[in-house]
């Protein structure tokens, strides 16, 4: 519509700064806001426009990162008290390139405590808010929180997450938007504040698989300034989304994944594979054993690597931390560097297991979270599978595929009785994102669970 | 681990580690160090023999 002149980039630009104002006052999804700069890239985009000049494949759409992408000039806290004054000098580079492509930068988002936990609260900035309740005040999820709630409530069109145990997957699963947390080694992550260096992916968080096809492959590609990245080309995600799953090998992971859901998580997830199977994939039940060891290992590691990082502010700086944050990173002295190898061992044996499922089948099919929206002060969820704490709940379906590194795009598949989103996931082969998003584009041309939005004050 | 971790032993592990906790600071944590150092002894069970440790660099 930009590169039509059907609407300006200011026009989108002013439109969304203004819902910004009216609304992220309860919701709480901005740490800074960029205004004036978005308004004068803005300006720059609709001059590109008139002038006929190459446009990129996202010329003036908004965007929303999290407070852990460094941006040129513009402070990035990590949600954090440590870092609120920290002005980087240099774009992450992932961001560098949204912006080569077009993308207009409004404001960073609010972030768990150096995206140390995934019930999305932040008592430096404010608890975002999950706009799918407007009585209760509900967890938006994942680390990424602002990023979620900010998509939710259209104060942007698309946010960047990072993920290291779900934390781009549960916020989309709570707040009913699509995001993918790409292999690990396909995305940059490069000038994005650490926590956990082997489990860290970054990715986009949008309203439609299609939208994260265009944006993921604005950011995808080898970098030299990240050693993990991949030389491996970068397919044309939006080229792959024909919508035809007929042949599709899908298979529903059973156990542990539906297990633990509660009832109407299970039934949504078992209906999308239903759907999935009506419109020509073909659908098998599949277990993975060994996931029910991921959780000791990404505790293994993300403490130890966490810590690593963290140590000479913990030394320093301890009152500063939230202290639920520094009460899991003190957690890391007591881990073992045999727990840390026995970890690394553990997760060639869960990578191994993913592979083989893959090797038969092209995704495979689970919930992404086990429960819908918690309120803020829940402690306690009852699973499919009995009691648990929320913390434990939120990630138990997620931090296996950041411990195997597979590619997984979470996205909405229900609401339950009391109007709250159901998210599910979608687990592919490593580097075969590609596949990954034309299940999930064309599970939304079957349904429109992606198109429905929450009624905002 | 089958016994849970004591006071004494959490202090010594936070020294090596370069961290002067207080006792209070080291009891507030005890149960989940304790929680979590059950979970992880779980990795032992795992036929682990024959698998050298991964990372997560899947250079391509």
């Amino acid at each position: 519509m930009i590169a039509a002149r059907e609407v300006s980039p200011v026009e989108v630009v002013r439109a969304h700064l203004e819902r910004i104002t009216a609304l992220d006052g309860s919701l709480r999804t901005f740490i800074t806001l960029t205004a004036d700069a978005a308004l004068a890239a803005a300006a720059a985009a609709e001059a590109a426009v008139v002038a006929g000049r190459p446009l990129g494949p996202l010329h003036g759409v908004p965007l929303g990162l999290k407070d852990l992408y460094d941006t040129a000039g513009v402070r990035t806290t990590g949600g954090s008290r440590i870092l609120a004054e920290r002005v980087p000098a240099a774009d992450a580079t992932v961001v560098r390139r949204l912006r080569e492509a077009g993308m207009i930068v409004l404001g960073k988002l609010n972030m768990v405590e150096f995206a140390y936990g995934p019930e999305g609260l932040n008592p430096h900035y404010g608890h975002p808010r999950n706009p799918w309740d407007a009585t209760t005040h509900r967890m938006a999820g994942g680390s990424s929180s602002g990023s979620g709630a900010a998509v939710a409530a259209g104060l942007v069109p698309v946010a960047l997450g990072s993920d290291t145990g779900g934390s781009i997957r549960i916020p989309c699963s709570l707040c009913g938007l699509t995001g993918i947390k790409p292999t690990y080694g396909r995305v940059s992550r490069a000038g994005v504040l650490p926590l956990s260096w082997s489990m860290d992916h970054v990715g986009p968080m949008t309203r439609s698989a299609a939208d994260c096809a265009l944006v993921l492959g604005a950011m995808a590609g080898y970098d030299p300034a990240d050693p993990s990245t991949s030389v491996l080309p970068v397919p044309d995600y939006t080229a792959a989304l024909t919508g035809d799953v007929r042949g599709l090998r899908v298979g529903l992971l059973r156990g542990f994944f539906l297990e633990s859901a509660t009832a109407e998580v299970r039934a949504a997830v078992e209906g999308a594979a239903t759907a999935l199977e009506k419109a020509g994939a073909v659908v098998d039940e599949v277990a993975l054993p060994g996931v029910r060891h991921a959780g000791a290992g990404s505790l293994a590691v993300v403490a130890t690597e966490a810590l690593a990082y963290h140590a000479a502010w913990l030394r320093t700086r301890a009152s500063d931390y939230d202290p639920d944050v520094r009460t899991r990173l003190m957690l890391g002295a007591f881990v073992t560097g045999v727990h840390y190898v026995r970890a690394q061992q553990a997760r060639g044996l869960l990578r191994r297991e993913v592979d083989e499922a893959l090797a038969r089948r092209d995704v495979l099919l689970a919930p992404a979270t086990p429960i819908t929206a918690p309120a803020i002060e829940a402690r306690q969820a009852t699973l499919g599978d009995g009691p648990a704490d929320i913390r434990s709940a939120l990630i138990r379906l997620t931090r296996p595929f950041n411990f195997s590194g597979h590619p997984a795009c979470a996205l909405p598949c229900g609401v339950t009785a009391g109007g709250l989103p159901i998210g599910m996931q979608i687990v592919g082969r490593p580097f075969d994102e590609a596949t990954v998003l034309r299940a999930a584009d064309a599970y939304q041309r079957l349904t429109d669970w992606h198109a429905r939005r929450p009624v905002l004050a | 681990m089958s016994q849970p971790i004591d006071l004494e032993t959490m202090r010594s592990v936070a020294g090596l580690a370069g961290f002067e906790w207080s006792d209070a600071e080291l009891e507030a944590i005890r149960p989940l160090v304790d929680a979590s150092l059950r979970m992880l002894a779980g990795l032992e069970t795992l036929p682990l023999d024959e698998v050298e440790p991964t990372t997560q660099y899947r250079v391509l």
